[in-house]
């Protein structure tokens, strides 16, 4: 079954498994799970990045991947949009299904699959172009046949960016700061009409201000579209997220270091009351 | 012109603070009306003190309850941090100012067959007409962060607080009459209920004070020369 390129909403069937959540099931108002992982396993060559991982992710929430370095959290990230197929040596196992659709299947179009299943990465990297450049830049090549200017506007104005860059639309976009830069990855992320947003370390290289301005807008942005972001900051994950995954690193023979999930539930219960003693441990900065 | 960086944050904070000021209206009415039904007998209004509280009870666990979620998930600071610090404290101090006017309520309950001394029921009514201000005084401060005013509570507490010493000579001259006796010796209780709930309003007050300037200060109290009445 393949993804097509059409507009409109996504149609999701209710009947989709909401997953194993302990003691979070009873909540009456469970969203529907967009992503549902099942045993998944990532290698990079002969290197176990990532074990048997069972993860749903759900639509319109915000979930945040944390962990310590070499977990597996950015690889989990990039496996929802088959970015880890631009890795040399890289092969994913296990099930990846996106509105239950395989998302490794033989029929389904990777480029596809990314204009679905937009990135925001650590530092931002807007393209050497106009801050209108950038916004059309990726509608016009998956063949937008509206009116750009009305389309930039929105976009622009979702991100949070209109007011400050309206009457400088030709400027380049390398001229912004660097929390406008990233406003502006995340418009331009959101132009080609995506169903979700897939956020690496967005606000690792912004200050604080500009980082809660990220965070006010992820907050906004996930009436239309499901986050899912990879954090090293821990506050920043209980302030912004519905959800959060707790991720750890298994070190094997070899000195390998293999990540895992450790504890998935919502960011209420993992900062309060983790499940596990592991999970309290690294919360509480007990961790190694 | 400055922007709120954190506006989903300070929503939930002034959230929480309405409910807790929405708790404080409800426990000063309930004071006033355990009073009352004290001095009127009525059992209606013990019935109703009782049926608040159980709605108090309610509003200060869900008050714990989002207290935690907020500093787990948020990290106040600055004034955002003593607001919190200043919330967790009234919360259980309207708690238990509630949990008071049960007590009094109770007590009329249990005393309603008994004879009654009109002078132990006159300065009790005095010590509710007193507390009912103190409270009011006190929650008015905190929600305009009155940190001037509130330093007019330990005044206002003086008279309760002699009222309550005195109150064992009224009930020592019940002694010839048995069941006025019983009847007396629960009022004791009564405006011992009512002279916490008088410092409590204080400590409310001292919660203002530190809210607004970061200082953990302790409002001087009666000395122990005034004369009893």
């Amino acid at each position: 079954m393949s993804i097509r390129l059409e507009s409109g909403p996504v149609v999701v069937d209710s009947a989709v498994s909401t997953g194993a959540m302990s003691r979070s099931d009873a909540s009456p108002e469970v969203a529907p799970v967009i992503f549902d992982i099942k045993g998944l396993n990532v290698f990079y060559r002969d290197f176990h990045a990532v074990a048997d991982t069972d993860l749903d992710i759900h639509q319109n929430e915000i979930t945040a991947l944390i962990g310590p370095s070499g977990c597996g959290k950015s690889t989990v990230l990039r496996c929802l949009n088959r970015m880890n197929d631009l890795i040399d040596g890289a092969r994913v196992e296990g099930d990846v299904l996106y509105h239950g659709i395989d998302l490794y299947g033989p029929a389904v179009d990777a480029v596809e699959v990314r204009r679905r299943i937009g990135m925001v990465f650590q530092k931002p990297n807007p393209f050497p172009k106009s801050i209108y450049e950038n916004i059309v830049f990726g509608p016009k090549v998956a063949g937008w046949k509206g009116n750009l200017d009305e389309l930039v506007e929105e976009t622009l104005r979702r991100a949070a960016l209109w007011d400050e860059v309206k009457d400088k639309l030709d400027d380049s976009a390398l001229d912004l700061s660097g929390g406008q830069q990233q406003r502006l990855c995340i418009a331009r992320a959101i132009a080609t009409s995506p169903d979700v947003v897939l956020m690496d370390e967005p606000c690792s290289a912004l200050d604080p201000i500009a980082t809660y301005r990220i965070e006010t807008l992820m907050r906004e942005l996930k009436e239309r579209y499901t986050i899912v972001v990879v954090t090293h900051n821990m506050q920043q994950a209980a302030r912004v997220s519905d959800r959060t995954a707790f991720f750890s690193v298994d070190v094997g023979e070899n000195a390998q270091r293999t990540g895992r999930l450790v504890e998935y539930d919502f960011t209420d219960q993992v900062f309060t009351t983790p499940s596990l003693r592991e999970t309290e441990d690294y919360i509480t900065g007990r961790f190694g | 012109m400055t922007t709120d960086q954190r506006p989903e944050f300070h929503a939930a904070l002034n959230s929480l603070e309405e409910t807790t000021m929405d708790m404080a209206d409800r426990v000063e009415k309930m004071v006033g009306i355990a009073v009352m039904a004290l001095v009127t007998s009525d059992d209606a209004l013990v019935s109703q003190v009782i049926s608040t509280d159980d709605t108090v009870d309610e509003v200060y666990m869900d008050i714990r309850s989002r207290w935690m979620q907020i500093m787990a998930r948020q990290q106040p600071v600055g004034r955002d941090l003593r607001m919190m610090a200043a919330i967790l404290e009234l919360n259980n101090t309207l708690e238990r100012m509630g949990d008071q006017a049960v007590n009094i309520a109770k007590i009329a309950r249990a005393t309603a067959g008994l004879p009654r001394e009109e002078t132990i029921l006159a300065k009790l009514a005095e010590m509710g007409d007193l507390v009912k201000p103190m409270i009011r005084t006190a929650i008015d401060c905190f929600v305009r962060r009155d940190a001037d005013e509130c330093l007019l509570l330990p005044a206002m507490d003086v008279p309760v607080d002699v009222l309550n010493r005195g109150m064992w000579k009224h009930v020592v001259a019940c002694g010839h009459d048995q069941p006025l006796l019983e009847w007396a010796t629960r009022m004791v209780l009564v405006s011992r209920a009512l002279e916490r709930v008088g410092d409590q309003a204080v400590d409310i007050g001292e919660q203002v004070a530190f809210l607004m300037t970061g200082d953990h200060q302790e409002f001087t109290r009666v000395p122990d020369n005034v004369p009893d009445l």
